[in-house]
């Protein structure tokens, strides 16, 4: 409710901002985020600081908010895409170069989350929070141990468990157990797919990526794989939530910021972009989402707590990111139709 | 009638026809729609998979509509047939839903049918249930939320025509000897046709297309021809498949009104 009301109440005010009359033009910036991931108390101390008024419009998906921005129907000027959705923009060439001497604390980020294959240059785009795709248990309740993706979809958890509606997820934690990298998304690797997550699939409660905390939570399922960032705010809010990194590995993703070419406020984007950079700015998106924080001063302003959260600092060797795919999306998107449909 | 044209063309033509040109167009690598003719779209709307889902969604809408009125039809009739005052303010309480957001009442939905929520707790305290029953992700709880959403749309037409309906008839009908039962079968059904008629209409086709509740309730498990839809727009970023889907299915729904509409001979004489 939070995400969509929100998302809904956030067009209606960007709306409204575009006809109030009088409205200058040089004093805000169309921003196109996450939900549940940019804490208001930033904005505002956006504005106190800069005089200049941000418009927040959510999405709750990659894919939704590449398809908003493809249909150009709003001029957004900063995006917060996933890795691959972004390379996928730079390549369609709907991402500008952003004006590195107008972000200098760009040089907060960690060096690991520079440069990666969505960016290599790091021309485009910067680093916002990181996290993992991992696996919480209700350890209160499920006492065998759970290492990996095989142990969460057993006949035993047969209708306790919750995981991401997010199809190119799903199908990359079955390739992940076939012994294939999330990115050889070729026909006859989905193909392959397809067995694993048909019996998977039969076992699950709930699919949702935009609070899979609220069912386990709720006591209505006991285990799942879900955003790092939320089985986080589990374990902050009873230690019985256990973060688990599948044994059979599983993908980094990373959150970015980047400017569109058709931007109309290019300058308030940049000091947007490097508003967040600031460490003090950062630690408060720790503090309200605890995902990975990729900025290294910001990281020495947290509590041990904080760093101590499993689900925040995982113990982890280098992990994959997506790649952009291309026509593959559709391909995924007719397996889990189809495999949902014959559950 | 020059007005009413504009709103038209604006309003049901014009997007109609965007949505038949984008259903004959391809995508690109990244889901942008590509203007060059295609026939594939149309080609997999007919896959037994979708027509399994269109089946499975129908099937959700007649129930939802069939509960609907029988829930609603003698709720809109009592509140039609009470004196003016009483009756607005019961009229009132059938609107006062509509404040708050749908998604809003949705969650409120999740809370009273989750495991430990308060339609379990109520149910154990009474002693009808032994243990918690799982309502909450389940295709109960989809029609319990359908059915909440709708029934209004069944009421209100029906309480319109109901209102309207002269007291006269119904006291002749009895003054001739029927029985409550036949008053109510031969007289007042037939004279609120046009009420239920217009309530189903109003609850069915929305019904069908419906796909917050589906997520929201039903856990997502279970895709109804509404998701697949709003997937195609969003996540699989396939904009002539999903506009082909919207297509077919609105040519579905211009038929069957048009077969509805056409009165059965024998009604006429």
């Amino acid at each position: 409710m939070k995400r969509r009301t929100c998302s809904i109440l956030a067009s209606i005010g960007l709306a409204f901002a575009a006809a109030a009359p009088g409205a200058r033009a040089a004093d805000e910036v169309n921003l196109f985020a996450w939900s549940e991931y940019i804490p208001q108390s930033v904005i505002d101390g956006f504005t106190a600081q800069t005089g200049i008024k941000v418009n927040y419009e959510t999405f709750s998906s990659g894919e939704e908010m590449m398809a908003k921005v493809l249909s150009g129907g709003t001029s957004y000027d900063v995006v917060q895409p996933p890795d691959y959705i972004a390379e996928a923009l730079i390549h369609a060439g709907l991402l500008q170069k952003l004006d590195q001497s107008r972000i200098p604390h760009i040089s907060n980020i960690l060096p690991e989350f520079l440069h990666l294959p969505h960016d290599p240059t790091q021309s485009y785009t910067v680093p916002y929070m990181t996290g993992t795709v991992g696996i919480v248990v209700n350890t209160q309740v499920v006492t065998t141990p759970v290492r990996g993706y095989r142990d969460v979809f057993q006949a035993s958890h047969a209708g306790r468990i919750v995981v991401l509606n997010d199809n190119r997820e799903m199908v990359t934690w079955a390739l992940y157990t076939l012994g294939i990298r999330p990115n050889d998304l070729t026909p006859a690797n989905i193909e392959r797919a397809r067995p694993v997550l048909a019996e998977w699939l039969k076992l699950v409660r709930v699919f949702d990526s935009d609070s899979p905390k609220t069912s386990l939570l709720n006591g209505d399922v006991d285990l799942g794989v879900v955003w790092s960032g939320e089985a986080a705010i589990l374990f902050q809010q009873d230690p019985k939530f256990h973060y688990v990194i599948p044994a059979e590995g599983t993908n980094r993703f990373v959150d970015v910021l980047a400017i569109p070419t058709n931007a109309g406020h290019v300058a308030a984007a940049h000091k947007f972009i490097d508003y967040v950079l600031q460490p003090e700015v950062s630690k408060q998106i720790s503090d309200a989402f605890p995902y990975t924080n990729p900025n290294g001063a910001a990281r020495k302003l947290l509590s041990p707590q904080q760093l101590a959260n499993p689900a925040s600092y995982p113990s982890t060797g280098p992990l994959d990111t997506f790649r952009a795919i291309g026509n593959a999306s559709a391909t995924i998107d007719e397996l889990v139709t189809d495999l949902k449909n014959s559950r | 009638m020059a007005p009413m044209l504009v709103w038209l063309v604006l309003f049901a033509v014009l997007p109609l026809g965007i949505l038949g040109i984008y259903s004959f167009c391809q995508r690109d690598d990244i889901g942008r729609v590509v203007f060059a003719f295609s026939w594939e779209s149309y080609g997999r709307v007919f896959d037994p998979r979708y027509l399994h889902i269109l089946v499975r969604s129908l099937g959700y809408a007649s129930l939802t509509t069939l509960l609907c009125l029988v829930l609603g039809y003698p709720a809109a009739y009592y509140i039609a047939r009470r004196p003016e005052r009483l009756r607005q303010r019961l009229l009132l309480l059938v609107m006062v839903p509509f404040w708050t957001s749908f998604l809003i009442r949705t969650y409120a939905w999740i809370q009273i049918l989750k495991g430990h929520g308060l339609f379990n707790t109520v149910l154990q305290s009474l002693h009808i249930l032994a243990a918690p029953v799982d309502w909450l992700y389940t295709p109960t709880a989809v029609m319990i939320g359908l059915v909440y959403s709708f029934l209004p749309f069944m009421m209100l037409p029906i309480f319109a025509s109901a209102e309207k309906l002269d007291g006269d008839l119904l006291e002749a009908a009895r003054d001739l000897g029927a029985g409550p039962v036949r008053v109510f079968s031969s007289v007042a059904i037939p004279l609120t046709r046009s009420g239920i008629a217009a309530g189903i209409i109003l609850v069915f086709v929305p019904a069908i297309g419906m796909f917050a509740v589906t997520d929201l309730l039903g856990g997502a498990q279970v895709p109804l021809i509404g998701n697949v839809i709003q997937n195609q727009f969003l996540q699989a970023r396939n904009w002539p498949f999903g506009a082909a889907l919207g297509v077919v299915f609105t040519l579905l729904f211009a038929i069957s009104y048009g077969l509805l509409q056409r009165t059965p001979k024998w009604e006429r004489t």
